[in-house]
């Protein structure tokens, strides 16, 4: 076998001692049973639907409101959209992800979705109970303190009125996403969050194509938010739905297009097989572009941290993780994470893997 | 023992691969059809085969790229691409 070391070269890494076999790193049994685990989930396919065209709040930096979905004329029919899940399902679609602008302005349509396609999650403001006859995971945004919601958001006590809704449902994800400006809130936020026994994960801000305003990371707000990310993860690891190889994918000065080949149609040509064959990104009047086809269109691809672009990106990169036992552990928490986050009733284990490593191939910054 | 590393004898070991990591049920490593298209036929997807090209990298000891593996969409691709493989090692190895 000659996987070499060329995956893990560049340092952050101590190069692999020896080659080893898939076979020798599966024969870790925590590795193996977790594998066995996630490996159960692989028949997943994605695609995401913008729900409306409407939003009940504007946010500085929002990826919606950037580029021309955003004047998609709003399809109404609920048929129409019955009729579109129903044919989702037949190209194999196994899992829809509810979004743009805002999913809880269009509950009947959301119902709609899950009548067809079980299996799925809506990206929210929280601010609107979606009823629990819609069992999707419920993804809901924060993005700071309230006193910074109100700045960038224009909401008031938007993380209180998130918790009233969604305390104690299983189906809730609180998802912090992290600017350069809100990275010391997020330690009150996860604190506040973790006493009411909510669970939430971390988004990185990944500027919309064009996008110069101070929400932007540098190279230094990446390296601070990946130490807050660790140092929640070690506070709140019942709460926390994150691993140190998420913090490492995430926050490296090279965005996940660079690290990992992204793999949804706009930046990915082939058709052969996996995203860049079956993904498709629906705007609110049911149209598709296979050119601008990601999970988070108008995002500028260079700055992508995105986690719901990560999930799928870092997960399709199995293959080139499978060098050492290291590597391979990084990659499955990364993977036990996803689907945490992403799938109802999957319950994540402990982190296999301990310490931040380098992505192959790269520095570990 | 030298291994019998004919194309018939590779095409055969694929089709087991495949049954054993992918569950196909109702087929036999003789009759599977070689030429079937795994995506378009059989429905796996790119974790599947990336699951195959493991197992089948342990199993011949040959250095696939991860490039390559998304192409290989029938165990008639995939026996070609081994059997390729295992001559262009031993051509390096009887060249050092």
């Amino acid at each position: 076998m000659v996987i070499t070391t060329e995956n893990n070269g560049g340092g952050g890494n101590p190069l692999p001692e020896k080659e080893w076999k898939f076979s020798e790193i599966l024969a870790d049994p925590r590795i193996l049973e977790r594998w066995q685990k996630v490996k159960k989930w692989f028949f997943l396919r994605e695609s995401t639907y913008d729900m409306t065209n409407r939003c009940n709040i504007r946010c500085d930096g929002c990826y919606y409101y950037e580029g021309d979905k955003q004047f998609a004329r709003e399809n109404r029919e609920l048929d129409a959209w019955r009729a579109l899940m129903q044919s989702e399902k037949k190209r194999g679609i196994t899992y829809v992800v509810l979004a743009g602008a805002e999913p809880s302005l269009v509950l009947d349509r959301c119902e709609v979705c899950h009548q067809e396609i079980p299996l799925g999650a809506i990206a929210t403001n929280g601010l609107i109970f979606i009823p629990e006859s819609i069992q999707y995971r419920i993804h809901i945004s924060v993005w700071g303190s309230d006193e910074t919601s109100l700045n960038i958001r224009k909401a008031k006590n938007m993380l209180r009125r998130q918790i009233e809704n969604y305390r104690n449902d299983p189906r809730a994800v609180f998802v912090y996403t992290f600017t350069r400006e809100n990275i010391d809130q997020a330690q009150p936020v996860a604190e506040i969050l973790a006493s009411e026994g909510c669970r939430l994960t971390f988004n990185m801000f990944s500027a919309p194509v064009g996008y110069q305003g101070t929400l932007r990371h540098t190279a230094d707000s990446l390296g601070e938010c990946r130490n807050v990310m660790i140092d929640l993860l070690g506070k709140y690891p019942c709460n926390v739905l994150f691993s140190p190889y998420s913090a490492v994918a995430h926050t490296h000065t090279l965005g996940l297009h660079d690290l990992f080949s992204c793999s949804y149609p706009r930046m990915n040509p082939s058709t052969d097989i996996g995203l860049g064959r079956s993904f498709r990104q629906y705007r609110a009047d049911l149209s598709w572009d296979r050119d601008a086809a990601c999970c988070v269109p108008d995002t500028d691809c260079p700055d992508c941290r995105h986690y719901a672009a990560g999930s799928a990106v870092v997960t399709a990169r199995m293959f080139r993780h499978a060098t050492d036992p290291d590597s391979f552990k990084a990659w499955i928490d990364y993977v036990d994470t996803y689907l945490a986050v992403w799938v109802m009733g999957y319950e994540k284990g402990p982190n296999l893997s301990d310490n931040p490593i380098a992505p192959p191939g790269h520095e570990i910054y | 023992m030298t291994r019998d590393n004919s194309i018939d004898k590779i095409l055969l070991r694929v089709a087991e691969i495949m049954i054993q990591e992918l569950k196909l049920e109702d087929v036999t490593p003789e009759t599977f059809d070689p030429a079937l298209d795994l995506v378009d036929e059989v429905g796996i997807d790119s974790m599947d085969l990336a699951t195959v090209a493991l197992v089948i990298r342990d199993e011949y000891r040959i250095r696939i790229d991860e490039d390559d593996y998304p192409k290989l969409t029938s165990a008639q691709l995939i026996a070609e691409y081994i059997e390729r493989k295992l001559k262009e090692k031993a051509a390096e190895g009887a060249a050092v």
